[in-house]
Parts: structure tokens; sequence; C-alpha cells
């Protein structure tokens, strides 16, 4: 028993059928997270490797080279980079999409222990750092205060970190720029030096001092008593009093030498959130939880937490990565809602009966509703590929069912029982529904399988439309028959037509389309080599015209954030560099679509999370900036960022800034870079220079960067060893006695309410900065005797050379550009013309890279998986027609629908993306099948024995409003993906473009021109063919 | 005894199957499944690409009384639409066992 008999003859056992799938597709779509993208690790292994006290060049030749030549041989490496610094060299190496990174860091283990050998022995055993999407800030707070600023930190971890920790998916919270409360003790060194104590003494005594200490036990009559001794600090105030010892006969306190001081640690770090002071609260979620849920959870819980702040701590968003996710899911999902509006509209419109709409449109939620399944399954989620492709999807999942629907209607009008019309009606066609979805699976299908980046993107899409077309094929021989064996009736051939009827107004236009056409394709038969040149010149004329086509990796989308990036002179110090910072905070307020700023000059000391995501040094300030809503701002975010780099350019201290539109995040910026490789530090450097110079005036060419960090200036202390011996030092005595005095010394620790602060002594700050001070400093050597550091050392000013990076096992100098209102593509052919302009030394070479590459690179996958859908159609249809010529004639249609393409994406003014290409591929697929309905029919009608022009204006007349319908469908669905304008609309509109520009363009072309070849080709009619016959059974005639 | 030998387009199934129930004749033998063409008039039922619609047969061997009432019932069958397709033939039947 066929599948339509079954299901016609078993409705209850198809509609239960159905049911089940539909509840296990609403279970998944509730399960089901939501996130931006299909779960990507950035398949990145980063490998750290200290060597404590020598220089870049010498961790380049000991640790970099050999890490890098031992890693170099590993399975599915990339790309191998490092960096050289001072103490430190960071390998890093990128893998192919898709690998499997725990097994990569094994096999990283596994070659690190045979390299470690080789490696310096006082250098410390390389770290494996896997860095993982976890790791990312999936929210940003601001929180300003006032009076309570002094003591945020431990307000904020009491009532605000500690509260959201409990929730559930949560990786870590981590406060920045908050001020940390500390005990400075400040010296005098002049009266340290004439009372004749040191730093050391101080510490020792301070540590002696705190201290709390159970001394045994006391029996006394019946008890025992354990006996403690409690010196510890009880109020910080206790520590200026301490005794440090006796001069002449006289106590000498600790406040006679130092000023003790209980308060904040002096911040190299300035943040500023709208102007306030403040700190930043980031949030970072475990790997693979819920985005949107943490950030929903997070706002839910907020409101309740503040209620426990003091009233003048306030708190703001400076970015919920959320919010853009909600943001593009429910512009998506109106999307695929007006789709299916629109789709339903166009199947009412062409049938005209409200029971064959709603037959048909049921498929839609059905096929759609078991792409849940498989994204649950999968382990995926609701992303911005998964929504687009099932916007994709909507268009195409009708037509099997309009299909077998027709043909049942047409037999029941004939006067069948609609369950008899249902089966027999099915079975005529079902075998064609199944041909004409395999073309689509043809394309879609290889998708599945394109490696790479391009591959992790649409590997989701790809499996989503064949699994959706798939079903829906399955539910148009299935659900779609037993429905109409249920709900389509005859309709009574009664003569009194009602006047607003679908049959009285509709049809009359129908049919006269139809006469209409019938007349034009008569006509195109006749004059057809004139319209087939005239379409080989259109064809050709678009392909040049595709020559000024803008080409780009992927769309750049409006998030509404920015960061900047600004660098004064290195080595400024930082009281210069927040006063600059305030002067541009006033001047990034004059703009309003500005809606909070927050600012962070220099450099924390500790470094810690900070420093992984955003340079930090004293001459640096980071401004991160959140735009308002994007429909409540005219100028969009590079507009913005444009004003923004014009007035930075005013500003003469700054030596180079840097602005980041949005996070970043997949897209991996959009930047050409160019890698200088070269062994010649110099050399390149200046080359780097040269060419960064250069690109100042190449149009459209932003944000002009050197990796190579600049030089800066540093003191080094140059001890001669014959001296210090003479006095019985050594370089680790004097450097230990240079730390504590101008860094600090640790002393002991202040306990205050179950919290521990560091009591820290150094030199007050007037004594410790110029060189003179420096060389003042007295050393005390191991027999007591004191001796002035600049009796052993000399302090000399130095330039510290840069750090060095390599890739590819070379020494590289990048410079990057990102573009303003130009396409990547031809800024890259700018670059690469002033590079050619340029007097390039012998044992350099240069390349251009970054993004670029990628989109290159891309653009060949999906050049691949183009030639393997052509493939795969022509297959697919020369199976169908048992002939080699007919798909020839149907993939003539093809080209026109790139012509379309490129038509319809010069005309809105939209770069070809990777997105657009691939929408160009897609209709491969889409449009082969518009073609294939119309030669089908011509073929038949041919075999039924119609002369070859009548029988192909007859059946163009009679297959176009199949067409028509199709098209439509598919068009109207992507309508909405086209035009959208929300949050992330960048990233598919220009699929939904090229799709409807190609189709468009491509149905037009279809309705004549695919006649008109077959019409060349197909001068072998059906009589030749009765002919041959007749030769071959001649005999009977004698 | 006749024997009456029915050919009719698949989509007649269940009014042919009711009209031997309702006139009571038990004995038939069925082909699904078949093709052909009409001498006159109809498009060819091939189950092909071309003309994909097909046919079904059934023989059964009735009592002479009941020939005119069952190609009166065909005649009923045709009428709701001649496009479908149904036919009827009668032969004697000479002995049978």
């Amino acid at each position: 028993m066929s599948i339509y008999g079954s299901a016609v003859k078993k409705p209850i056992t198809t509609i239960m059928i159905f049911m089940a799938i539909i509840v296990f597709g609403l279970y998944s779509l509730v399960k089901l997270p939501i996130d931006m993208y299909p779960d990507i690790e950035f398949p990145a292994i980063t490998v750290f490797t200290t060597y404590a006290g020598s220089n870049a060049a010498d961790i380049e030749t000991n640790i970099s080279r050999p890490i890098e030549n031992s890693l170099n041989t590993l399975d599915n490496l990339k790309k191998i980079s490092s960096v050289s610094r001072d103490n430190i060299s960071v390998v890093s190496l990128e893998f192919e999409y898709g690998s499997d990174l725990s097994e990569a860091a094994n096999d990283i283990r596994d070659a690190l222990s045979l390299v470690e050998k080789s490696l310096p022995e006082d250098a410390e055993k390389p770290t494996i750092f896997k860095f993982s999407s976890s790791m990312i800030p999936i929210m940003m707070f601001a929180i300003t205060a006032d009076e309570s600023y002094e003591g945020i930190e431990k307000i904020l971890d009491e009532k605000l970190v500690n509260p959201l920790n409990r929730i559930n998916g949560i990786g870590s919270i981590s406060l920045i720029g908050s001020p940390i409360r500390q005990v400075s003790i400040d010296i005098n060194p002049q009266k340290l030096e004439a009372y004749n104590i040191s730093v050391e003494q101080i510490g020792t005594i301070l540590r002696a001092e705190n201290l709390n200490m159970p001394s045994g036990n006391i029996k006394m009559g019946q008890m025992n008593y354990p006996l403690r001794v409690e010196g510890e600090f009880s109020d910080s105030d206790q520590i200026k009093d301490l005794v440090l010892g006796n001069f002449n006969g006289q106590t000498i306190y600790l406040k006679d030498v130092a000023s003790v001081r209980d308060s904040i640690k002096d911040m190299t770090i300035d943040e500023k959130i709208n102007g306030k002071q403040g700190v930043r609260m980031m949030i970072m979620k475990q790997s693979g939880a819920n985005t949107v849920k943490i950030a929903q959870e997070i706002n839910k819980k907020l409101p309740e937490l503040k209620l426990d702040l003091p009233g003048d701590i306030a708190l703001t968003t400076i970015y919920d990565s959320s919010e853009f996710i909600n943001g593009s899911i429910s512009n998506l999902t109106n999307t695929l809602m007006y789709a299916l509006i629109f789709v339903t509209l166009v199947v009412m419109f062409f049938l005209g009966r409200w029971r064959a709409t709603f037959i048909i449109v049921l498929t839609i939620p059905i096929s759609l509703i078991v792409a849940f399944i498989y994204l649950y399954v999968t382990g995926s989620s609701i992303n911005i590929i998964s929504l687009s492709a099932l916007s994709i999807a909507i268009g195409m999942v009708v037509d099997d069912a309009i299909v077998v629907l027709e043909n049942i209607a047409k037999h029941i009008d004939r006067g069948a029982s609609p369950r008899e019309a249902a089966i027999y009606a099915t079975n005529e066609v079902w075998m064609a529904v199944i041909v004409t979805t395999l073309t689509v699976v043809a394309v879609f299908f290889p998708m599945t399988m394109v490696s790479g980046m391009t591959g992790i993107m649409f590997r989701e899409l790809g499996w989503i439309v064949t699994i959706t077309v798939v079903t829906s094929t399955m539910a148009a021989i299935s659900l779609t028959p037993m429905l109409s064996s249920k709900l389509l009736r005859l309709q009574k051939n009664n003569n009194e037509v009602k006047k607003f009827s679908f049959d009285k107004i509709v049809i009359p236009y129908f049919n006269r389309l139809d006469n209409w056409y019938g007349k034009i394709l008569g006509w195109s038969i006749k004059n057809r080599f004139i319209l087939i040149i005239g379409a080989l010149v259109v064809f050709v004329g678009s392909l040049f015209m595709a020559g000024n086509l803008g080409t780009e990796f992927m769309p750049e989308t409006d998030e509404g954030r920015f960061s900047i990036e600004v660098e004064l002179q290195s080595g400024t110090r930082v009281e210069k560099t927040i006063a600059l910072a305030r002067r541009i905070d006033s001047i990034l307020y004059s703009f309003p679509e500005i809606q909070l700023i927050s600012t962070s000059a220099g450099a924390d000391e500790d470094g810690g999370m900070m420093a992984m995501f955003f340079s930090t040094g004293t001459n640096i300030i980071n401004y991160t900036v959140k735009l308002k809503h994007i429909e409540e701002r005219t100028r969009t975010i590079w507009d913005i960022a444009e004003e923004v780099r014009k007035q930075l350019n005013t500003f003469p201290e700054i030596t180079n800034y840097n602005i980041t539109l949005g996070s970043g995040g997949m897209s991996g910026g959009n930047a050409v870079d160019v890698e200088i490789y070269g062994y010649n530090l110099d050399v390149t450097t200046n080359l780097a220079n040269e060419l960064a110079q250069k690109l100042k005036n190449v149009p459209g060419a932003r944000n002009i960067e050197i990796s190579r960090e600049k030089s800066k200036p540093e003191l080094r202390i140059e001890l001669d060893r014959e001296k210090m011996a003479a006095v019985g030092l050594n370089t680790a005595m004097v450097s230990t006695a240079l730390y504590n005095r101008i860094a600090g010394l640790t002393a002991t620790i202040y306990r205050e309410q179950g919290e521990e602060y560091n009591v820290i002594i150094r030199f007050k700050e007037e004594y410790r900065n110029s060189i003179t001070d420096l060389e003042q400093i007295l050393l005390q050597t191991a027999t007591g005797k004191t001796v002035r550091l600049g009796d052993v050392g000399q302090v000399k000013e130095y330039w510290s050379p840069p750090n060095i990076e390599r890739q590819r096992r070379e020494r590289i100098v990048k410079v990057s550009a990102t573009p303003y209102k130009v396409p990547l593509g031809d800024l890259a052919a700018n670059i690469q013309a002033e590079i050619d302009k340029m007097d390039v030394p012998n044992e350099v070479m240069i390349e251009v890279g970054g993004a670029y590459e990628d989109q290159m690179d891309s653009f060949k996958d999906l050049g691949l998986l183009l030639l393997l859908s052509l493939v795969l159609v022509y297959i697919v249809m020369a199976s169908q027609f048992e002939s080699l010529k007919m798909p020839l004639i149907i993939m003539m249609s093809i080209p026109f629908a790139f012509t379309g393409v490129i038509l319809a994406l010069l005309i809105t003014g939209t770069n070809l993306s990777v997105i657009a290409a691939l929408g160009a591929i897609m209709l491969v697929g889409i449009v082969v099948k518009n073609a294939i309905v119309l030669v089908d029919y011509i073929n038949l009608m041919r075999e039924r024995g119609m002369d070859l022009d009548q029988a192909i204006v007859e059946s163009g007349k009679s297959r176009l409003r199949p067409v028509l319908m199709t098209a439509l469908t598919t068009i109207l669905g992507m309508l909405p993906l086209a035009l959208s304008t929300g949050e992330g609309s960048e990233i598919w509109s220009p699929m939904g473009i090229s799709v409807i520009g190609g189709l468009l363009f491509s149905t037009f072309i279809t309705m004549i021109i695919v006649p008109v070849i077959y019409r060349i080709f197909a001068t072998k009619g059906e009589r030749n063919k009765t002919k041959e016959v007749r030769a071959q059974f001649d005999f009977m005639n004698n | 005894m006749k024997a009456i030998f029915i050919i009719y387009n698949q989509a007649h199934t269940e009014k042919v199957e009711y009209m031997l129930d309702m006139l009571n004749i038990r004995g038939f033998t069925q082909w699904t499944n078949v093709s052909g063409r009409g001498s006159e008039t109809g498009v060819p039922h091939m189950g092909t690409h071309t003309w994909p619609e097909m046919n079904s047969a059934i023989i059964s061997v009735v009592d002479d009384t009941l020939v005119d009432t069952v190609l009166d019932k065909v005649q009923k069958i045709n009428a709701i639409n001649e496009e479908v397709g149904i036919r009827a033939f009668v032969w004697e039947v000479l002995k049978s066992v």
C-alpha cells in the first residue's frame, strides 16, 4: 500500500502521526535556547611561556621559535603566530573550523613535552590556554556612586555579585576599576636615614607586631584556660603609633618617619561612567549556557537587588548582548509571520478556495516545526541562521502541496469522490513532486558539506532547508491527500454564479493574462534568434556591470555600540591621560545620539581580565559608547563614528586612535590586514610606517593600525658588579630593595570585619619621581653598611625594543585598515595598488590578508558549492527527463537569475557579501524548479501529439499560473527578509535582495527564453519518432 | 449465464464496488492497475508520465436477468463525467464448472 493510500484510508493514524510531530516540535521549541549564531567555538589555543629577565629577541629565539617548530606539524593547524615580549612568549595556534579542540590540546601537550627539554632551564613550563566563548562578557553594567564610592567593592560583592552568582549558567562576574582599600605607609627616606632604619626593618617590625598567637594552656584551680597573645591591630590608627626603636634615648614612632593613610589604593586607572565615578561589572556565562535566559534572569533580579544598595549607587546597562539577540530574533520572527501571511494570501488569490488554501498552508507550520526538532536534537539553538533558513523555506514548502492539491481538485471536479480523487490524483503526481524536491535538495544539501568558516555558518541553513523541504514533500503526499479527501467538496455546477465570487472577478483577469502571455510566447518563438541574441547581450552586459559591484566578507551590523581606543605618546603619565579623557568626554557628550559613555583611562596594575580584551597602559584611554536605539536616531553608527574620528583628529597629542564598531563578534571585524614579513625589525617597522602613512590617503581607509607596539622610554639601572661585590651586594639584593621602595613592600595584612587589607610600605611619592631620587636610594649591605644606589650603578634612559610578532614562523608586522563607505574588496585592491608602488626590499614579503583573506576563502568555497550544486541539479534533472539535452535547456534560466542578482544588488547599492552570494546559489534550485514545470509540460503536450509550436504556447498558457504562484510565494516569502530594517537586519537582507532580484528577473526570462531555447533545440518532433518506429516495423507493410 | 467485463478509470473504483454489492453480485474477478485506451473518445489511460491515469477491470459472471441492470448502472456512472471513463462488455458463458 502506498503512503498516500494508507494516509487517506487511515485518517486518524495520519493525523496522530502529524500530531506527534507537532508535539515533539513544540516541546523542542520551548526547550531551545536562543542565541545569535550557531554554537561556534573559535578554534584557537594559546601557549604562554614566561622566561623572566630576557628581552623580546631572546624570548623569540629561545622560546617562541622552538615551540613554533614543534607545534607546526599538528593536525588541522591553520595558522601559527607568536608574540615575543620582554619576559613572555605567546604562541597562538589557529585550527580549522570544526576541529576537536580537546584533542588538539592533547597533541599540543605531547609536542610541548618533547620541546620542553630544549627550552632554557629558567623558563617556566609552557601553559596551554584555550579561549572559549564563555570568556566574552554577555552583559556589562556601569555602577556609579558618590559617597559610597570608597567602599563600593565590598558593598557590591555582598549585595550584588554574590546573589547574581547564584543564577544558573553564570560563569563569573568581575568588577573593573573598583577602588581597593589599603593601608599605605608613605616613608620619608631622609628621616629614615637619620634614624638609621631601613624599609625592610619597618616591614619586619610591622609583621612582628601584627600578630595573634595561641601560647599554650594554663591550669588554674579547676579550670583550664587557653592562653593567647593578641597583638593584631584592631584599628588602622594604631599602626602610626608603632614603636620602631630608640635613637639617642628617644622613642621613635612610625609616625615620625612616615605618614600612615588608611584609604584607597593610588589608582592608575580612572573609570568614569557618564562623567561619574564608578566601576564596571562584567558578567560572563558558562560555555553552552543560554545567554538570553541568563540576561532575562539578571534583569528580573536586579530591581530587587537594587533596593538593598545605598541610595547613591546607580546601575546602568552598558551592554546587554541579549538585547541585540532578542531584537534580531523578534525581528526575524516578525519576518516569518509576514512571510506566512503573504504566502497564504498568494495561495488564496490563485486558488480562490478557503478549504484548499487551509490545506496547503497547513504544511508550512508542520514543515517548519520539524526544523525545531532537528535543532533540538543536534543541540543547536534558535539563532539568526536557523530563523533565516526558515524564512527561505517558507515559500518553498507549499509548492508540493499545491501540485498535489490541484490534481486532486481536478479529479473531484470531474466527479470522483474526494476519497478516490485523493488517492488516484496523488498517485499520478507523487513521483514528479519528489523529483522537484530533489532539485532543491541538490542545492541545499551540499551546503552541509562546505568546510571552513562559511561551512559553520551555512551547515545549519543547508540542513534546515533540506529537512523542511523533504518534510513538506512527505506532508504533501500524505497529509494533503488525507485532508483533501475530508475537506474538499465537489463545487456544484449551478449556473447562478454569485456576483462577487472569485470566479466572477479574478478568473477573467487570469484568463486574459494567460491569453496575453500566449500571444507574446507565439511572437517570441517566431523571432527566437533575435530574442536569444538580446538575452545574451543582457547577460554579458550584466557580467560587465558586476565589475561595479562592491565585495565584502560579512555585512556589517549596526549594534548601536562602539569602542574607542585612544593612544597618547607612549610613556605619558596617567594624570595627563585622564585630563585628555575629560576633554574627549565633553566632545562625545555633544552627540545627541550617544546614550552612555564609559571611560577608562590608564592601566589597572593587576591587568586581569581586562587586559585580555583591551590593551591598557598609562597612555591609553578606552571608551565604550552606547548609542540610542536604532529607531530613535537618524544617523547610522558608521556616520557617527566618522564624525567622532573627525573630532579626534583635532587633538595633536593623540598619536593614534581606533574605533571598533559593535562587539566584533563572529564576523571577526572587517579589516584588511597587510602582512609584512621580514626579519630585520627596523626595515619592516619603517616599511609599516611608510605604508600606514600612504594608507591615510587611500579613500575609505580608516582605523589604520600597526601591530608592532611603539618603543617605550624606559629607565634601566646598570649595576657595576665589581663595585657591588666590594660592598657585599648582589643584583638580587639591589633589585629587591628597589622594588620595596618604589613599588612597595607588602608588610602585613590588616584585618577588619573579616576582610583583609594590605599594609604597604613605600617611599612617599615626592621621593621617588626623579632619577636623582633613585640614585639617592640608600641600600643596606650584608655587613650592615649603607651605600647609595648611585655609587654602585647608573640609571640610564632607554627605548625598550618592540614586541616581536611572528606568523607562519617568520617575523611579521601587520598594518590594518577598516573600510568606511567603500566595499572591502575595493579597499583591498587600492591598498594592493599602494603596495605595488612601494619600493620593497628583496628580503621582505608583503601579503594582503585579514577579513579580505577570509572573504576570498569564502568566495572560493562558495564557488565550489555553486559548481557542486549545478552538477547535482543536472544529474537529478537528466535522470528525471531521461535526457541529456533537457537539463541544459532548463539550466539556461540560471545565468539570468545571476543577472537579476547583479541588477538587484546594484540598484539597492548592496555589496556582494558571502550572504548575498549564498542567496545567488540558492537561486539555482529555486529557478530551475520553475523551468522544470514549464519544460515538463511542453514535453507532455508534445507526447500527447501536439505540434511543437502549439505545444509550447499551450503549455505556457497552462503553466503560467503555477509558475507565477510558486515564484510569488518564494518572492513574497523573502520580501520581509529583504525589507527589514531592524536590529541585525544588515546580515540577512542581502540574501533576501539577491534571491528576490534573481527570481523576479529569471521568472520573466524563464517564461520567454526557456521556451525559445526549447524551440531551437527541439527540432526533432514527436512525428520524427513515429517515423522511426514505422521504419523499424516496416515488415508489416509487405 | 453471461460474463460482464467492466473496465473503468481507477477513480470509479468505489462506485463500481458499491454497484456490485448493491446488486448482490457476489462473484467477480478484478485486475487493478491495467492500462488501455478507448476506441473513440477519451484519453489513453496508460499510467505513464504522458498519460498518467490508470484503469481497473472486473469480470463477473451473472444471471441473464441481471445484465441489463448492470449495464444501466454502468451507464449512470459514466454519466457523472464521461471524461473519466467506464465501459462494460457482455459475453455469453457456454459452460462452467
